[in-house]
């Protein structure tokens, strides 16, 4: 479970600086997604394809629609911070933004992890909620700490208070193009609060359910779905469902051979093929990095050139995934970003 | 029959469709010969590249191109089912948000009383005209439909064949934009054997899966209507025209600034509608593709689109005292918050001579309750919404004959009018090689049921600007008799390519329809003859030759293959080659991934193409020649449905 230092949140700036963090996180969680899901073989385990990329599409969604909050208030997303520390974006294996762990214990180390079981357990330990349904409680949040969903009611409730005037509607990038029906502009608290409700459920379900507002399984329950490979399955007895009898239909060696954590490899002695897969991977991240941040500031119209640099990204992930290491293994982007140029308009 | 019985589910929700339409314009695109329309330059790549410009340019109004207006040169051609978030801008009130079930019947009336209730409904399909520049040939390929989730309540369903649109209502809505006008309606089905049901506590998918077993259900059939069609994210554009040309040059700079950047183009601009559906019964003998049921044809002249909006063919199954019509793409909205227009109270009415007043009353339907207390039946919006547009109707059968032809009347002004006999094409759509061997197979509907044996038929044919194609050089109109199932086959030719529309009219040497196909009155087979190109086959197998006779064509037209591919980088092309040959292969036509997706594909392409990716040499582009653009529409009814097109 990731666990938020619980901060003041008492004034506009405070608000600033939480939806930035909201941002963070939630494009921090793409690259572990996205590596898990491109080392599936092609063909393999198609429902754990599909729902990866349904968790990454959400993640995006999410991410874009906490953009639209902080650009009403008037503030100023940021996707690319090289220079900060700790930098943003993040480099892999790290904590996610804003994660301290619970007071006895360590943050999350979320690793770039190929399809396994491990990647399914990191999943849902990132969208882990407070409570989840069919576990005993593994420990709430104290008065020091919040989880997502905690972070979020709290931030919910502060933009409650907010003054009608205070959402300006500026800069928004709405469903147009991407993402019928989910992406929408936030003109007014009732915007964002429905933000942050989608947001919430999709990730963690409710308190009494796993099924999020469309009635379809959250994040969470979904990686726990492929960790356990049973199917999370209607039952007579509360709370309504049970773990199988049916297997999810996992085949964990499906999967290319791939690394953990492809930055920390030293690929100054792999093949040169190897290592231009890099670099082309890399260079599609970065180029995807700045073309959101682009989007997110007023430039809508590079959130198309950006789902570009998407593609340009798998097929250059596919590429990687296809180029062997010296050792026979092989490894997905390492998503080091380098600022790129030509980005810009 | 099927969906107009009991057990049945409804369903509702928002489908956004995303083709590519720059291949709907003739200077653009030769539907004949199926070949994109390459500007000239200095080479086939170039060429390509001032196409993709050239596409751009087409977006925005312009009055010295009054027929074309191309919303979305770069479409994935993708179209899903998706849930608002938002409240509808159009109409916030609307209980149209998210697609799921809406509600379930087990013969008792809609209700939402089943754990059913509220499962989503998800597909993903891919849109593409058999005839690009018309609009009555609409399908979606797909590979499978879900209603619910795994573990859960739930339909799982394996396509046996793509989804058709027929009966396409050009007069629902008269404010609109684009093709906003029109509803249509959409339908396939599914065999048992490649349905999953885990009902669990649903009753009605319980009692779906016990009918299943009974004789004669062979499996289900899904049916929707979609309606009330937004572009650009944006209902005002209906009535703003200054912001038609804002949109889309706010569209062009999108574009543009894409291409500026270096990273290639990826500018989808979907277009979004709602919908209404139900699934139910598929029994042996009835259509898969378009409704088998009693037809309650329109009596509305066609065209122009939705100035007035009238009432739009209907679908009716009478079994003993109950009457159940589907009126989902009949009855019209007054604008895009989708009030339906009060046509008063509708009375339904089975015409018999032998009455004094020539007719059997046989139920009425009102408004809604407040304005017509006391109907069997209600059309307003909420009910609509609320049953998909099907109204069941409790009627005194007891002493009424089943043959009876119906009606259904504003007073005494007939809206709906039932034809008796129908002739559904067996396979609604088709795909020809040329030269190859080609038939169209019927199947004569007496009342809505399969029958009709030894009826006599004439066959017309159209061309794609529906006219009559003359005889000779053709053999039509065909005149023949059904066999004793009521089934019926004419060879046709296929050695010329281009669309041809083939449209039954029951009896013998009987005219053509006036005004040629209508689709709210016609049924009809539409073939799509694709040119041999033999000598394209023949040519050496060259990446020059390749490209320039067969990629460039989608290279230029379907900007979304660069998603996987580029189909200009020859080590590309040939490192998929397994792939491709997969995806091109005739066989496998029906999927969702299908290449190229507009399936304009020749035979002589294809053979082209694989001999270039079973050889070992590379070499470099060429130039092509572009194709000479077909002629304009010129009738009523077809510039309507060119309408859509070109507003």
């Amino acid at each position: 479970m990731i666990l938020l230092q619980a901060k003041p949140l008492e004034t506009i700036e405070d608000a600033y600086e939480r939806l930035q963090t909201a941002i963070e996180i939630e494009f921090s969680t793409l690259p572990p997604y996205l590596y898990t899901k491109f080392s599936i073989l092609p063909g393999a385990n198609d429902k754990a394809a599909s729902y990866l990329g349904d968790i990454v599409g959400q993640e995006m969604i999410h991410m874009c629609l906490a953009c639209n909050i902080l650009n009403s208030l008037g503030g100023k997303p940021i996707l690319s911070k090289p220079t900060a520390q700790p930098p943003f974006p993040p480099i892999f294996p790290t904590t996610l933004p804003g994660d301290i762990g619970p007071p006895d214990g360590n943050p999350i180390m979320v690793h770039l992890l190929p399809f396994s079981q491990c990647a399914m357990e990191q999943g849902m330990a990132i969208e882990q909620p407070a409570n989840p349904i069919l576990f005993a409680s593994a420990g709430s949040a104290d008065d020091q700490t919040e989880t997502i969903g905690q972070f979020y009611a709290k931030l919910d409730a502060f933009l409650s208070t907010l003054d009608p005037g205070a959402w300006t509607g500026a800069d928004q990038i709405d469903d147009s193009q991407f993402f019928a029906g989910q992406l929408f502009a936030i003109n007014s608290y009732e915007d964002a609060h429905r933000a942050i409700i989608q947001i919430v459920s999709e990730g963690e379900g409710s308190s009494d359910s796993p099924l999020d507002f469309q009635n379809e399984v959250s994040h969470y329950y979904r990686f726990k779905e492929m960790c356990l490979n049973q199917v999370l399955t209607k039952s007579p007895n509360p709370p309504g469902y049970q773990w199988g009898p049916a297997a999810f239909g996992i085949d964990w060696n499906a999967a290319y051979p791939a690394i953990c954590d492809p930055t920390n490899h030293d690929f100054s002695h792999e093949p040169a093929p190897a290592q231009a897969a890099q670099a082309a991977c890399n260079l599609a991240y970065s180029r995807l990095v700045d073309l959101l941040e682009l989007a997110m500031n007023g430039q809508q119209g590079q959130l198309g050139a950006a789902v570009r640099a998407m593609f340009d990204l798998r097929k250059a992930a596919m590429v990687a995934l296809q180029t062997p290491l010296n050792d026979g293994q092989v490894a997905g982007p390492s998503f080091l970003y380098t600022p790129t140029t030509g980005a810009s308009s | 029959m099927s969906v107009l019985e009991t057990p049945r589910i409804l369903f509702r929700g928002n489908v956004a469709w995303d083709p590519i339409v720059t291949n709907n314009y003739t200077g653009l695109y030769d539907e004949a010969e199926g070949e994109t329309v390459l500007p000239p330059a200095a080479d086939t790549y170039e060429q390509v590249l001032a196409f993709r410009s050239e596409a751009i340019d087409a977006v925005p109004p312009d009055p010295n191109k009054p027929n074309q207006r191309n919303w979305d040169p770069q479409g994935t051609h993708r179209s899903v089912f998706f849930d608002l978030a938002a409240p509808d801008a159009a109409c916030p009130d609307s209980t149209i948000t998210d697609s799921q079930i809406s509600s379930v019947d087990l013969g008792g009336g809609a209700t939402a009383d089943d754990p059913f209730v509220g499962a989503p409904a998800r597909f993903s399909g891919k849109l593409v005209d058999l005839e690009p520049y018309g609009s009555y040939s609409s399908q979606l390929f797909f590979d499978a439909m879900t209603f619910g989730i795994d573990g859960g309540c739930r339909i799982v369903a394996k396509r046996r064949t793509r989804v058709t649109a027929r009966y396409i209502n050009l007069n629902r809505n008269p404010v609109y934009y684009i093709a906003g006008f029109a509803s249509i309606v959409w339908q396939t089905s599914f065999l048992t054997e490649d349905l999953i049901i885990d009902a669990f506590d649903s009753f009605v998918l319980q009692a779906l899966q016990a009918a299943l077993g009974e004789p004669g259900v062979i499996g289900l059939t899904v049916r929707w209507v979609n309606y009330r069609t937004i572009y650009y994210d944006c209902p005002d554009l209906a009535t703003d025209l200054t912001l038609r040309t804002d949109t889309a040059n706010a569209l062009v700079d999108k574009l543009r600034v894409n291409d500026s950047s270096g990273g290639g183009v990826w500018q989808p601009n979907p277009a979004r509608s709602k919908m209404v559906g139900v699934i139910g019964l598929w029994r042996e003998g009835e259509p898969l593709h378009e409704p088998g049921d009693r037809a309650l044809l329109s009596t509305a002249p066609p065209g122009p689109p939705a100035k007035p909006p009238s009432v739009a063919t209907g679908f009716a199954r009478l079994d003993g005292n109950s009457l159940t019509l589907d009126l989902g793409s009949s009855m019209p909205e007054t604008g895009l918050d989708l009030t339906k227009q009060n046509w008063g109270i509708l009375s339904v009415v089975a015409l018999d001579p032998s009455q004094p007043d020539g007719f059997v009353p046989l139920a009425s339907i009102g408004y809604d309750e407040a304005t017509h207390p006391g109907c069997q039946g209600y059309y307003a919006r909420d009910y609509y919404e609320a049953q998909s547009g099907i109204v069941t109707l409790a009627i005194d059968g007891s002493s009424l004959s089943s043959t009876l032809p119906l009606q259904i009347r504003a007073g005494a002004k007939v809206l709906l009018d039932e034809a008796v006999f129908r002739a559904v094409p067996l396979v609604p759509n088709q795909y020809i090689d040329e030269g190859d061997p080609a038939e169209v197979s019927f199947q004569i509907y007496v009342n809505g049921i399969p029958g009709g044996g030894g009826t006599d038929v004439t066959v017309w044919a159209f061309d794609a600007n529906n006219d009559v194609v003359p005889n000779p050089p053709s053999t039509f109109p065909w005149n023949g008799q059904a066999g004793p199932d009521g089934r019926f086959s004419v060879p046709v030719p296929s050695n010329v390519p281009g669309l041809v529309s083939y449209v039954p009219v029951i009896g013998a040497n009987q005219p053509a329809p006036q005004n040629g196909l209508n689709p709210q009155l016609d049924t009809y087979a539409y073939v799509r003859i694709l040119p041999a190109d033999a000598s394209v086959a023949a040519r050496a197998p060259t990446w020059d030759n390749v490209y320039t006779l067969v990629l460039a064509n989608w290279n230029a037209m379907a900007p979304c293959m660069d998603n996987w591919l580029d189909l200009h980088d020859p080590e590309q092309v040939r490192a998929f080659g397994p792939a491709i040959k997969r995806l091109t292969d005739p066989a496998n036509l029906e999927w969702f991934s299908y290449m190229p997706v507009t399936r304009d594909m020749t035979a002589g392409e294809r053979t082209l193409l694989y001999n270039f990716l079973d050889s070992p040499a590379p070499s470099k582009a060429l130039g092509a020649e572009a194709a000479a653009p077909a002629q304009e529409a010129p009738d009523e009814l077809l510039k309507a449905s060119r309408f859509m097109r070109s507003p």
